[in-house]
């Protein structure tokens, strides 16, 4: 440095010699312009590319999206911008106290008199930009909340409807499909197909998370992918999602394929599933428990109406053994026999009516029948009258002789009848039920009931013994 | 269905509540019966909605439209998957 204030100055514009001897009084006016240019040349093309370690305070980000700030260590700092254009592509954010490793260039502000490092890339010391990106985000969603096990919601019993984003052609949606196939066989389920890796895909899935939360009936949605390495898992790692999930109105089980590592998304979620066919377990898994708990219930809802009886029967029990009230059982007994007597007596009584009344009827039904044989006979009558009295050329005699005639058939026709029979002293004999007439002594057997139908009434007769027809 | 009752979770939570009251006894015969029939009443329903869904695969387009999945899909069935039972 020492050199460029040893600038001689020199009558001759050129280029000065910084070894002219001190002596010379010519000397070389330079204009502010010029040397800032000229620190401005050593400096942006003496350092040219490099990298520089330390650590990041007072960073600011300007509306127009680049980023300010320190770069510092022990002894010295350097102020250093990153433009939108760089910034963007940080996987972290920048923020007071990281170490970082940069790599740019060295520029000044000429307006200002200023130097800085422009960085085109930061890097995290000693660790990973997605391991830092991670760790940031973790913070911050746990300060304000996100994570609180007050947020979890409980899965639904049963779903309406199963919500899943992922991709259409993953392995994920095939497990998780195959679980549901196997175990929930009338489930209603609902896929919102999403790029699950790579650029865009954090913004894919979480507008994937708002569009099914707003399907009518979806009250459970699946997140999720495959396994894979962590770069490919990063979107699930990333705000837009965790965002997502955190304003999704229903439940929300996080299914990204590594067992290993817990993703942003899986601190977030509702439910966190190692697996995706972990989740569709999950989700048969309330079914079952539901189904288990109904029957629980039903069981205890049995047990207790038994034993409400029980001890509504111990206690009627206990009753009975006071003195008051003991005997109550004999009395009842005694009571309950004469109940029992009686309706004996009443039913007998009504039996014998019943037996009255129904040979009441019989007897009208004999009488009926010969009835109808009277009538027949005087229809004959009426009809032969009626004949004779067409009869003109045979004179009255003829007539008195027909009528006689008339008489005699009418004698004959009313013989027919079975009370003119009975009249003279015949007798019928039906079976007991009278739904036959006995007319073969075989045809019963002693101690068989028979009725005898008589001109006037009838008999119910016992057979003693039976004499057959050889006797 | 019984209009009186709205859906499982309040189905359950009703039977649980009719469980607790007949197992803490001090009831009058009539309030057990009726609690008893209810609470039969309820756990039927339960069971009649795990059976009653229909199985259906549908998929959400980007324009917020929702129709059936292809067959292509590979919606595997209750029958196909009985197998693995």
């Amino acid at each position: 440095m020492a050199d460029l204030f040893d600038i001689p100055f020199e009558d001759d514009p050129g280029v000065a010699t910084p070894h002219s001897a001190p002596a010379r009084r010519a000397r070389r006016v330079l204009t502010v312009s010029e040397l800032t240019g000229g620190i401005r040349d050593a400096l942006e093309s003496g350092f040219g590319e490099l990298w520089v370690e330390g650590e990041v305070s007072n960073c600011r980000v300007w509306n127009t999206g680049h980023v300010y700030f320190t770069l510092k260590d022990q002894t010295a700092q350097i102020r250093s911008v990153i433009f939108r254009s760089a910034h963007r592509y940080l996987k972290f954010r920048l923020e007071d106290g990281l170490h970082v490793v940069a790599r740019g260039r060295l520029s000044v502000y000429e307006q200002k008199g200023e130097y800085q490092l422009v960085c085109e890339h930061l890097d995290p010391h000693g660790r990973g930009a997605l391991q830092l990106a991670f760790e940031q985000l973790k913070k911050r969603l746990h300060a304000e909340g996100l994570f609180d096990t007050s947020r979890k919601r409980p899965l639904p019993a049963l779903p309406h409807k199963i919500g899943i984003v992922t991709s259409l052609d993953g392995a994920a949606l095939r497990d998780i499909l195959k679980v549901l196939g196997r175990r929930h066989p009338n489930a209603h389920i609902v896929v919102r197909p999403v790029r699950v890796q790579g650029e865009g895909a954090a913004g894919d899935v979480s507008r994937g998370l708002d569009a099914i939360g707003r399907v009518d009936g979806v009250d459970v949605i699946i997140v999720g992918r495959g396994g894979g390495a962590i770069e490919d898992l990063w979107a699930f790692n990333e705000e837009p999602v965790a965002r997502a999930i955190a304003r999704t109105r229903v439940p929300v089980i996080s299914a990204v394929g590594h067992e290993v590592d817990v993703t942003i998304a899986d601190f977030v979620a509702d439910v966190r599933a190692p697996t995706p066919s972990a989740a569709a377990e999950m989700v048969v898994a309330a079914k079952d428990e539901f189904c288990a708990r109904i029957d629980g219930l039903r069981q205890r809802l049995d047990a207790a109406a038994r034993a409400g009886l029980q001890r509504r029967r111990a206690r009627v029990h206990q009753l009975t053994s006071r003195r008051g009230l003991a005997g109550w059982h004999a009395r009842l007994a005694v009571r309950g026999r004469h109940v029992a007597e009686l309706t004996h007596a009443l039913r007998r009584a009504a039996s014998v009516l019943l037996v009255r009344r129904a040979r009441d009827l019989q007897r009208l039904r004999t009488r009926l029948d010969a009835q109808d044989v009277r009538r027949r006979v005087a229809a004959v009558r009426a009809r032969l009258a009626a004949a004779d009295g067409r009869l003109t050329a045979v004179g009255r005699r003829r007539r008195d002789g027909a009528q006689a005639r008339l008489a005699s058939l009418a004698a004959r026709l009313e013989a027919l009848s079975p009370l003119a029979v009975l009249a003279r002293g015949y007798a019928v004999c039906w079976n007991a039920d009278r739904t036959a007439i006995v007319r073969r002594a075989d045809a019963v057997a002693p101690g068989d009931h028979v009725r005898v139908t008589l001109e006037q009434g009838e008999l119910a007769c016992e057979v003693r013994r039976t004499d057959g027809p050889d006797h | 269905m019984d209009p009186t009752i709205k859906d499982f979770e309040s189905a359950s939570a009703e039977l649980e509540a009719i469980v607790r009251k007949m197992e803490d006894g001090d009831l009058s015969l009539e309030q057990a019966m009726e609690l008893y029939e209810r609470g039969v009443q309820l756990s039927r329903f339960c069971h009649a909605r795990l059976e009653e869904a229909e199985r259906r695969l549908e998929i959400l387009s980007d324009r917020g439209e929702v129709r059936d999945a292809p067959a292509s899909m590979g919606l595997t069935g209750p029958d196909e998957s009985g197998k693995h039972r």
